[in-house]
């Protein structure tokens, strides 16, 4: 069997607020294949987000490891887990955060750009065509709907063709119908780049569409749940 | 309404504390304590004038006549008025060292003083001699930087004139030091029966005397100026007591002191760019609030009441703040602004200047304001359901915009009558508003640009850029308020900058390459020959003038007291110099009438300068009245001619037959244009022949001025800099406000793949792409401005000042770099998990 394209192992996450130290995972270990489709699901407050933000670096483990593409996210610093993310992740959110004073077109060339895509615009121009929104190019994120703010997010996390995708409840702020368009976007995108998904969502609809579903609660992999399946 | 009810919720919001409203506490203190400190200091230095009247006159009042003592008639009135009467004699000489064969010259102010001077106060000797000591016999006592030009110290001897003199001590400060005005040379006090065998008060000799007098206690100052002015103010007679015995000084320091108010005062308009944008903020952030207290019932004028109190509790902090900024700060720095003052300042507490401070900060406050509040009843109890976030973007109402026009004009009205000069207060109005509107221009000009800028396929690739350039034009960008708060202050420093340049330009540099080496005066007619010969056979002087000169008072014109026909015009302040002339001088230009016949012996007549008789409204064939050395001679205005005095040579706004001024004593007046190294050995060999005379270096009086204006730029650019400190405040405020924004940013840049160098260089390159915009309109304002003044004012020409300039928008960017960079550690620390989190 091929290595996994992420591997977490006694991963155990605790962060510090006002109101003390709060344990939020608690020696998780998981494998994610290449390719893979993975819905991670559980009750609000379960570690789920956490969990995703551990994969992409954007978070760090209080102990643990946290292996992607063979390399230790733990090890990294900040710079070198950016650099990472350039070339291997694209991470969608619930909330869009997209930059309120750069248009679509610009919003989605960034990564490009940083990444030093010589045809960071067209390739930009070509992913939002791709997600619908060929005549909204030049509009701010201000200027468009939820639906669209989160269509223009997927097309950012999706032009430098990342191997994984990250989504943390992308449909979480929109209408049935938004969500579900969104929802076929987010696997067509997927279907279309090969690349390793995983999906944290509220929804059984949204997680029965995966290949594979982890249950979580109170910051462990929900054995009971696992074992279901 | 219930005001009542407004007032609760007011109470109850405030509870929430001030931590958004720092900015608007340090603008609105910050431009209040500024105002309140200049005015103080005004306020001070005034009331010492005012104080210390009789002290820096020399007397209660004084008596000046030039060209002569008092005669018989002024004497006895003088002497049945006052209980002592003190005589000075002032003139101008050159002191001589010889050394080794070889003189050393320097031109001097003399004060030739008799027993009783000074009637009030005391002069300040080094060695701390009694003056009576140090002027007994042949003593002398001068200011340190002549001594020191000539290279003497006390127990050496120097000449004046015929007569030698030794220097007894150094003159650290005399107590009419300050009411002299504005000297060509250093002073140097002696007897005035010393200088008898000097040589130097020959006929026709420049020179004034003045009689200081000590008065009875309750004297009527007022009734003895009217009665003086009546008996002998056609004798040429000049009065002056010790109500306003400093006047140069007096219209200075007001004159000063109302410019730097006005500079304050801009630098309140750039601290209400704070205020509004810190209002902004805030009711923004309650929009939630507005919208539950609309769900509630609440009305929208008892939320705009409510809004408006707590806003009004806040401006009062910030006013108070400031006030007690303002009038501590002079009495903290007393001590060191009374020892750089050439005058007597009594700094203490004065209300006046504070609550004129205060007046300002509450109009202030509620100009900048009342738009922000006036949003308050648009917004919508709906605004709960939908996004309650989304600022609420309207133009004011007609009641409110009728407001905010009422309270401009309340602020330009209160800052036209307090300043005491209203032209400059409302010249200064329009130009603040002018240049608030051209920054605002400019500040949409540069997010167009920017916008265009980000899209331009070229920058494509260079994403720091882009993404600066994107920041900068985009929606929400801090542009305007960056460019408002930065630019006013720095236009103000770049007005002055081009300016000043161009004044020292015309004056040091220009001004020379036309001007005379030296102007003579004194030169006796029966030394006029030999001068002339000396001079003329130099093979290193390509020009030299001469022209006969007289002083004289104009009293009367038409058989009118010249003041009820042509006003307080400057030729009309004090004595003038006459010439007469047979045939018109060569290069004369007569714009109207003609020159009289060559030797024409009929009435008196007269040529007088064109621009001057224009404004005092003379036309050909008027009497004009100059009494000259106590004799009224009445001329017919026969012809007007040009008179251009902007190349310091001979010009002379009267000029008459020579058959007029028959019998008067008189001396003559030369210029000299020589080359550089004819100068010291021509000066020399006239000096000797002729010790009476007296040589003014053009040089040495354009260095003069040129400090003058130094030092008035230097107090305008310490009060431009109050205003940059304002904008420095707006500016951290802004970037205070903007942090969170660019928290954001950093983790969304990070999350799609940018490392911290790239953030860095975003923020880099945005702030200051923002200070280089301001820098730039700054100094378009600011040329703008110079090339005005210098068109318009001093008539002269304007070149653009680079090296200014690019220190304006040098700090622009440095300014903007360090706000902005301040406030880049949290954003490029932050995890960008949390961050995005914590906004889901």
């Amino acid at each position: 069997m091929a290595a996994p394209i992420l591997a977490l192992k006694d991963v155990t996450l605790t962060l510090k607020g006002n109101a003390g130290a709060v344990e939020i995972l608690h020696g998780v270990s998981l494998d994610v294949q290449r390719g893979e489709t993975l819905g991670l699901v559980g009750p609000s407050g379960s570690g789920k987000s956490s969990l995703l933000m551990l994969m992409g670096g954007l978070e760090r483990a209080t102990s643990g490891t946290v292996m992607a593409m063979g390399q230790d996210l733990t090890a990294m610093n900040e710079d070198q887990l950016a650099r990472f993310r350039r070339q291997h992740m694209g991470v969608v959110f619930q909330s869009f955060h997209l930059i309120p004073t750069m248009t679509a077109l610009e919003n989605v060339a960034t990564p490009l750009e940083l990444a030093g895509a010589p045809d960071a615009f067209e390739r930009a121009e070509e992913e939002l065509r791709a997600v619908g929104l060929a005549t909204r190019m030049d509009h701010y994120p201000g200027q468009m709907s939820g639906g669209e703010q989160q269509r223009v997010a997927l097309a950012r996390a999706a032009a430098p063709r990342p191997d994984t995708l990250l989504a943390d409840e992308p449909t979480g702020n929109l209408d049935g119908a938004n969500g579900a368009a969104i929802m076929d976007l987010l696997f067509g995108l997927r279907d279309r780049h090969g690349a390793t998904l995983v999906l944290v969502t509220h929804a059984p609809e949204l997680a029965a569409r995966c290949d594979r579903i982890v249950g979580l609660l109170d910051g462990r992999v929900d054995r009971a749940r696992k074992a279901a399946e | 309404m219930s005001v009542a009810v407004a007032a609760r919720i007011a109470r109850r919001e405030l509870r929430g504390g001030l931590s958004g409203f720092r900015v608007f506490l340090a603008c609105l203190a910050l431009g209040v304590a500024a105002i309140a400190a200049v005015g103080s200091v005004r306020e001070s230095i005034q009331d010492g004038l005012r104080r210390n009247g009789a002290v820096l006159l020399g007397g209660d009042a004084q008596m000046s006549f030039t060209y002569r003592s008092a005669d018989a008639a002024e004497r006895a009135w003088m002497a049945g008025i006052a209980t002592r009467v003190s005589e000075t004699v002032d003139f101008r000489s050159m002191a001589v060292v010889e050394r080794d064969g070889v003189a050393e010259r320097a031109l001097t102010e003399v004060k030739a003083v008799d027993g009783l001077y000074p009637l009030y106060g005391a002069v300040e000797l080094e060695p701390a001699l009694p003056l009576d000591a140090a002027l007994t016999g042949d003593g002398a006592v001068m200011a340190r930087v002549l001594a020191d030009r000539l290279g003497l110290s006390v127990g050496d001897g120097f000449r004046l004139g015929e007569k030698a003199f030794t220097l007894r001590a150094i003159l650290i400060r005399a107590p009419d030091d300050a009411a002299g005005g504005f000297g060509l040379g250093p002073p140097t006090i002696l007897r005035r029966a010393a200088l008898e065998g000097a040589g130097l008060l020959a006929p026709g000799t420049l020179f004034d005397t003045d009689y200081r007098l000590a008065l009875p206690a309750g004297a009527d100052l007022a009734a003895l100026e009217a009665e003086a002015t009546r008996r002998f103010r056609d004798s040429g007679m000049r009065w002056r007591d010790s109500r306003n015995a400093a006047p140069g000084m007096t219209m200075f320091v007001e004159r000063v002191g109302a410019f730097l108010v006005l500079v304050g005062l801009a630098g309140l308009a750039v601290g209400g760019v704070g205020v509004s944008a810190a209002v902004r903020a805030y009711l923004d952030g309650k929009t939630a609030v507005i919208a539950t207290l609309k769900t509630l019932g609440a009305e929208g004028r008892t939320i705009f009441m409510a809004y408006l109190m707590q806003i009004g509790v806040l401006a009062a902090l910030g006013i108070g703040l400031g006030l007690v900024l303002g009038g501590a700060v002079p009495l903290l720095l007393a001590p060191l602004i009374e020892a750089q003052l050439p005058v007597p300042a009594d700094i203490r507490f004065h209300p006046g200047p504070l609550a004129e401070a205060a007046l300002y900060g509450a109009l202030t406050a509620l100009l900048f304001t009342l738009w922000p509040l006036a949003r308050t009843a648009e917004v919508r109890a709906a605004a709960l359901f939908r996004d309650a976030s989304g600022p609420v973007r309207a133009m004011p109402g007609p009641r409110v915009l009728a407001a905010l026009v009422a309270l401009a004009a309340l602020l330009v009205g209160a800052a036209a009558v307090l300043s005491g000069v209203p032209d400059l207060a409302l010249w200064a109005a329009a130009g603040i508003l002018g240049a608030l509107l051209l920054l605002v221009a400019a500040a949409r000009a540069v997010r167009w640009l920017a916008r265009r800028g980000a899209r331009a396929k070229a920058l494509r690739g260079h994403s720091a850029l882009r993404l600066a350039l994107g920041a900068v034009g985009g929606p929400g960008g801090e542009a305007t308020s960056v460019v408002l708060s930065l630019g006013l202050g720095l236009s103000v420093l770049a007005a002055v900058g081009q300016i000043n340049a161009n004044m020292q330009a015309a004056i040091a540099e220009e001004l020379p390459g036309v001007a005379p080496s030296y102007f003579i005066v004194d030169i006796q007619p029966d030394q006029l020959p030999g001068y002339l010969a000396r001079v003329e056979r130099d093979p290193g002087v390509h020009k030299v003038q001469t022209a006969p000169m007289l002083r004289g008072v104009i009293t009367r014109i038409n058989g009118r007291p010249a003041r009820e026909v042509a006003g307080d015009h400057w030729v009309l302040n004090g004595d003038r110099g006459v010439t007469s002339s047979d045939s018109a001088p060569e290069g004369t230009v007569i714009t109207q009438g003609a020159w009289w016949p060559e030797g024409y012996d009929g009435p008196p007549v007269m040529s007088f300068a064109d621009e001057e008789a224009r404004e005092m409204g003379l036309k050909l064939g008027d009497a004009v009245t100059v009494n000259i050395l106590g004799r009224d001679i009445t001329a017919t205005i026969t012809s007007f001619r040009v008179v251009d005095f902007s190349t310091a040579g001979i010009g002379f706004v009267l000029s008459m037959n020579p058959g007029a001024l028959q019998g008067a004593p008189h001396t003559a007046i030369s210029t000299i244009y020589a080359d550089a190294a004819a100068e010291a050995p021509l000066l020399r060999d006239l000096a000797a022949a002729y010790p009476n005379i007296t040589a003014i270096r053009v040089r040495d009086a354009i260095d003069r001025v040129s400090e003058v204006l130094r030092g008035l730029a230097a107090a305008v650019t310490y009060g431009a800099m109050a205003t940059l400190v304002t904008g420095l405040f707006v500016l951290i405020g802004a970037a205070a406000a903007g942090e969170r924004a660019r928290v954001f940013e950093a983790a969304v840049l990070k999350t799609v793949g940018a490392v911290r160098g790239q953030v860095l260089a975003y923020f880099a390159l945005r702030s200051a792409i923002l200070g280089a915009a301001a820098g730039l309109v700054a100094v378009f304002a600011g040329g703008l401005a110079g090339w005005a003044v210098m068109t318009f004012v001093m008539e002269a020409d304007y070149t653009f000042e680079p090296v200014s300039a690019l220190l304006i928008v040098s700090g622009g960017v440095l300014a903007t770099l360090l706000a902005g960079l301040g406030f880049a550690l949290r954003p490029l620390a932050a995890r960008p998990a949390r961050v995005l989190r914590a906004r889901e």
